[in-house]
């Protein structure tokens, strides 16, 4: 996982590599130097969002941390970033986004209703950008005046214990934003707090989030693969009717060197076989269909052989032999003929029609009376 | 007359019918049936429209339950008044036979720039202003709060307060009439055309209100499903298609977005300021998730991919969704900054948004809808200054919808300007069918029709829908009227082909030079020649008069030149007609794909010859191409050459079509290229130009090809009757039910 971890890292810092590659305008505010100037120059931003060029963060972090020339925020030199976008505000936001994003990363089936969902989502909108109006804060009022009970359910839901500081964020209205460093410290304690709270489900949706990126790039990776394949089989075809054309060539100048037949019979047979051999390019190659109709991969084997069988003794029965200690009871078809049976009720029809006949009941009794018989205790 | 078409009544409009006619409406009538669709092929110049119009009519009349509209879609303003006159001649003729007037509702409807009648805003040049000036005066927000103080539309005013309740009489209306029918009422022509389609018997407006998304569902929605749809001269409905989802944005377009953003967010502060309670109302209404239906109205989607769960948390407040614009924006601004020419697909690109800018799929796909319902909010006036801003939203809503059949190109710079850099993006659809698939599901029959459809499996294929009747008609002709042939090599024997390798040969030149020349010797009248490209056409020009060919030609005729810019070609155009008119005849030097292959007719005298200078493929550097072909061979198995032949053909059978308008016209068509002789090629154009190609002129030289064309003139210059044509090529009723007439009938339909 750490690894997969490490590879979509690089393949981002890729991504961004080639995307900051050509912005000739811009320019470091400290050297002044410009892309136009020095092609090779590196803008870079910091968490405060200022740009500086890559050789101005060597010169004025050389200690590995310093105060940003413009707003004095205490910066490390390991939090430069290459500067993606044009305004570097919008690379802070993103910044900042990723990092509210890594703890607030719920997902629409850990909420009930999607109503709750598009709450969250707005939540850390507001973490992020700030809440717009005051509507928003209304909601919050809003939802603050619910019953008690209902209330504290719905905050923990969110990620907010019903803590006194957090009923104050919202009960005073006050703008939390980390774009705009407005209430920093309110923010960062809400989150903080929502961390604490939910760390497990974090935890979880990490991993998850992790395999669903993989998924992704497998798949677009197959896409890539099978255009390569399409792309190499059709230059095999488009070979194969080359050569095929220059067979066709080859074997009427043969013939016309050889064969007795007159010269327009041979030139009117290649006509023939020429224009078939491009009918038959135009023809297209049979579709060949890619999935069953229930939506099962061809390529997929389901395996159809036997479930494999256990190889071990077979089980012989043997009678079983029951010490009863006591006289043999007669078998079920002797009961009738020895007489025990005209001590028994007999049968009635509906008895019969159930199964039940009376030397079954009659055995029963018998064995019930005769085990034991003979025992003793030594 | 009264034909019996298949055990249908039709009343027909004219005395005599061409045998292809009724065959038409024989394979028509089989569609109707059936209640599916049909891809039917017949020349052109033989009486499509009125066919169409004929049998549908009647079929409606016979069969109210079935059919209960006509909406017959066609490309041009001129092409739809044509159609709208037949209707009436057809209505007219019911007249005459039924003694009263039919209660029936025909009309045509076209955009606001041809139908407006305010003194204002008619008066603005441009489609786009019309419109918008037009929306600013009638849109709800505006009325719902006029004091006075703001101007209206008085005749939209009217309308909305009479109109509604009062249904348009019976009649036929092309455009001028609704006009002087709103000026006459003081109503609103547009809109009471659009309303008044919901219940007309027959619709006759452009593809673009039932093809184009955007459009589409605010025109074309309660359209009823047992509608006949007719897409005429619909050769080109691929790439009508294709046009009507993609999206192009250069660099000026973000410029502009980036200050239409300032220009929200100023609005959104004002608001905030001086009413919030605007902008709380809409906030609520999208936390409640209510959805407005006239909101998912006018986006780039198609109806059934509009999502219907309620807008994501994320850009629900204005000012948030204003940060997500910026945030798209910029990741926009640097994807087109970044380097070199690069393809991805949208999975692709929705991956490496969410990667740099954190942006999810799912807000995405609001974008377009979110953007509108704010611009509501803020009741912005003119709508048309956000252009930008919609369309790059437009874009964000298509591409995290489609991932399939759709791919991202951004090019840094032009192919032709490769020193200034000038980056595009296009977000190009590559699969014709998703437009189109909604009308097939939705409507009951669509026919597609043209006079050049060859080959005819392919539209089925390439749009992707299963067609119950496919035919092709050929030409019952009196005599031979028009003279297809193929001029292979020059009088030098050099071959004649404007293949990359050799169209800038000299002698390659100079053949058609003398081709031209020759055949302006001998041809009457206009000349019309086409060559494949402006490039082409400017380079071979500039050969011909340092050749000294070009003075030679104009010994026999003027030459006029067809040119990239509208209005000098339609100067060119009417100069020519007029040269036509004066008798010594002119030769016009245009070009395939341009505006004069499609739209412009020469009928007569004003074309008796048309040369198609080589074949007119597509540009197949075009990134945009090769994406397409390679999704078409994939999907549909065409192989690229296969698939650049047909299009290549379609155009130059469109061009050479253009001479032969009826049956008393005729024309030569010259194919100046030897690859027409390819049987692969040759099986391409359509059939009715294929079966009068006899193996003699497959591989002409220019002698031969003019000794041709003077048999030929010569025997056309004969008198030429209209009882010549009688039992052949034209019918009359009682011929119409002879068992021969009907066999011959039957060999000239080919059926697919």
């Amino acid at each position: 996982m750490e690894a997969a971890g490490g590879e979509a890292g690089g393949r981002q810092r890729e991504a961004a590599a080639a995307m900051a590659m050509d912005m000739d305008d811009l320019g470091c505010p400290r050297c002044k130097t410009t892309k136009y100037r020095n092609p090779s120059l590196k803008l870079m931003v910091n968490v405060c969002g200022h740009t500086l060029c890559e050789s101005c963060v060597e010169l004025l972090f050389v200690r590995g941390a310093g105060n940003c020339h413009e707003c004095d925020t205490l910066l490390r030199k390991s939090n430069f970033r290459v500067q993606l976008f044009e305004d570097p505000a919008i690379d802070k936001e993103v910044e900042i986004r990723k990092k509210v994003l890594k703890i607030y990363n719920k997902r629409e089936d850990d909420f009930p209703s999607l109503s709750e969902y598009n709450d969250f989502l707005e939540e850390i909108e507001e973490i992020v950008q700030g809440p717009c109006t005051q509507v928003t804060n209304q909601r919050c009022h809003k939802s603050l005046e619910l019953p008690r009970q209902a209330e504290g359910q719905s905050w923990r839901f969110m990620g907010f214990r019903p803590l006194p500081s957090a009923y104050a964020i919202f009960q005073h209205g006050q703008i939390y934003n980390l774009t705009n460093n407005v209430d920093l410290e309110n923010t960062k304690r809400k989150m903080e707090l929502y961390q604490k709270d939910n760390k497990e489900v974090i935890q979880k949706n990490k991993i998850k989030l992790m395999r669903e990126q993989e998924e992704l790039e497998e798949a677009l990776e197959a896409e890539r693969q099978e255009s390569e394949q399409r792309r190499l089989l059709i230059q095999k075809e488009e070979q194969i009717q080359q050569i095929l054309k220059r067979k066709n060539k080859q074997a009427l100048l043969d013939d016309l060197e050889k064969s007795s037949l007159p010269a327009s019979l041979l030139l009117a047979q290649h006509k023939d076989r020429s224009t078939q051999l491009e009918m038959q390019v135009e023809k297209p190659s049979q579709v060949r269909p890619v999935t069953f109709s229930t939506g099962i991969k061809m390529g997929q084997t389901i395996s159809l052989a036997p479930i494999p069988k256990l190889e071990e003794a077979l089980y012989t029965y043997q009678p079983l032999q029951v010490e009863t200690y006591g006289p043999e009871v007669p078998e079920l078809e002797m009961l009738g003929r020895l007489g025990y049976l005209t001590h028994v009720r007999a049968a009635s029809p509906q008895d019969i029609a159930g199964g039940y006949t009376s030397s079954l009941a009659c055995s029963r009794a018998l064995q019930d009376a005769f085990s034991g018989l003979f025992w003793h205790p030594n | 007359m009264k034909l019996n078409v298949d055990g249908l009544l039709v009343p027909f409009p004219y005395d005599y019918i061409y045998p292809e006619q009724f065959s038409y409406m024989l394979e028509l009538k089989r569609t109707l049936d059936a209640k599916g669709h049909g891809v039917l092929e017949m020349p052109s110049g033989t009486g499509k429209t009125v066919s169409l119009l004929a049998l549908i009519v009647a079929y409606q009349r016979a069969r109210p339950s079935d059919v209960t509209k006509l909406i017959y879609c066609s490309r041009t303003v001129p092409e739809i008044e044509k159609v709208v006159e037949e209707l009436r001649k057809l209505l007219d003729c019911y007249e005459k036979e039924l003694g009263e007037k039919l209660p029936f509702l025909g009309l045509a409807l076209s955009s606001r720039k041809n139908l407006c009648i305010h003194p204002e805003v008619s008066a603005l040049r441009y489609g786009k202003d019309v419109d918008s000036r037009c929306m600013a005066l009638t849109a709800p927000h505006v009325r719902a709060q006029s004091d006075g103080s703001r101007p209206l539309c008085n005749f939209y005013e009217d309308w909305d307060t009479h109109g509604r309740s009062v249904p348009l009489p019976h009649g036929i209306y092309n455009l001028d009439e609704l006009r002087a029918l709103g000026r006459r009422r003081g109503w609103c022509p547009y809109f009471l055309a659009r309303y008044s389609i919901l219940h007309a018997n027959a619709v006759v407006y452009s593809y673009h209100y039932l093809l184009d998304p955007k459009v589409a569902d605010a025109v074309s929605k309660e359209l009823a499903r047992r509608a006949v749809v007719v897409f005429d001269e619909a050769h080109n409905i691929d790439n009508v298609c294709i046009n009507a989802m993609g999206v192009t944005i250069t660099r000026r377009t973000l410029d502009r977005c980036q200050s239409n953003l300032a220009a929200l967010q100023e609005a959104v502060q004002r608001l905030q300021q001086v009413d919030e309670a605007r902008l709380a109302q809409e906030y609520r209404r999208l936390v409640q998730g209510l959805r407005d239906p006239e909101l998912s109205q006018g986006g780039p989607l198609l109806p059934e991919d509009v999502p219907t769960e309620a807008l994501p948390g994320s850009i629900r407040s204005a000012r948030h969704f204003l940060g997500f614009l910026r945030r798209f924006l910029g990741f926009l601004r640097t994807r087109l900054r970044g380097g070199p020419l690069r393809q991805e697909s949208a999975p692709a690109f929705l991956r490496d948004l969410r990667l740099l800018a954190c942006i999810e799929a799912r807000p995405l796909r609001f974008c377009s809808e979110r953007l509108r319902s704010l611009l509501r909010t803020l009741e912005v006036l003119d709508v048309s200054e956000f252009t930008p801003i919609t369309l790059v939203a437009n874009f964000g809503s298509l591409v995290s919808t489609y991932s399939k059949g759709f791919t991202i190109i951004i090019e840094p710079f032009d192919d032709r300007t490769p020193t200034i850099s000038n980056p595009v993006l296009h977000f190009s659809c590559l699969d014709a069918s998703i437009a189109i698939k909604p009308i097939f599901e939705r409507f009951q029959s669509v026919i597609i029709t043209s006079g050049t459809l060859s080959p005819l499996d392919m539209y089925p294929k390439i749009l992707d829908f299963r067609p119950v009747t496919m035919a092709t008609f050929s030409m019952t002709l009196a005599r031979t009227c028009l003279c297809p042939m193929i001029v292979g090599r020059g009088n030098d024997q050099v071959a004649i082909t404007s293949k990359f390798e050799t169209r800038e040969d000299i002698a390659v030149i100079r053949n058609l030079g003398n081709l031209l020349l020759e055949l302006s010797a001998v041809v009457p009248d206009g000349i019309v020649a086409f060559f494949t490209s402006y490039q082409y056409l400017e380079s071979t020009v500039a050969a011909w008069y340092e050749q000294g060919i070009l003075e030679n030609i104009q010994r026999n005729k003027l030459i006029f030149i067809e040119t990239q810019d509208g209005a000098e070609t339609s100067m060119a155009l009417e100069k020519y007609q007029e040269a036509c008119e004066c008798g010594r005849g002119a030769v016009l030097l245009s070009v395939a794909r341009g505006k004069v292959s499609e739209g412009v007719d020469f009928v007569h005298h004003y074309g008796r010859a048309v040369i198609m200078f080589g074949v007119p493929y597509v540009y197949t550097q075009s990134r945009i191409l090769k994406a397409r072909l390679e999704f078409l061979r994939d999907r549909f198995q065409l192989r690229e050459n296969e698939f650049l032949a047909f299009d290549a053909m379609r155009h130059a059978a469109q061009c050479v079509g253009r001479a032969l308008r009826g049956k008393s016209d005729y024309g030569i068509m010259v194919f100046a290229d030897k690859r027409y002789a390819r049987p692969d090629r040759r099986g391409k154009l359509p059939r009715w130009i294929q079966e009068r190609i006899p193996d003699s002129s497959l591989n002409l030289t220019v002698d031969e090809a003019v000794q041709v064309a003077k048999g030929f003139l010569r025997a056309m210059a004969q008198p030429f009757r209209q009882e010549d044509q009688l039992g052949l090529s034209l019918l009359t009723v009682e011929q119409l039910q002879s068992q021969e007439v009907l066999q011959r009938l039957e060999q000239g339909v080919q059926q697919l």
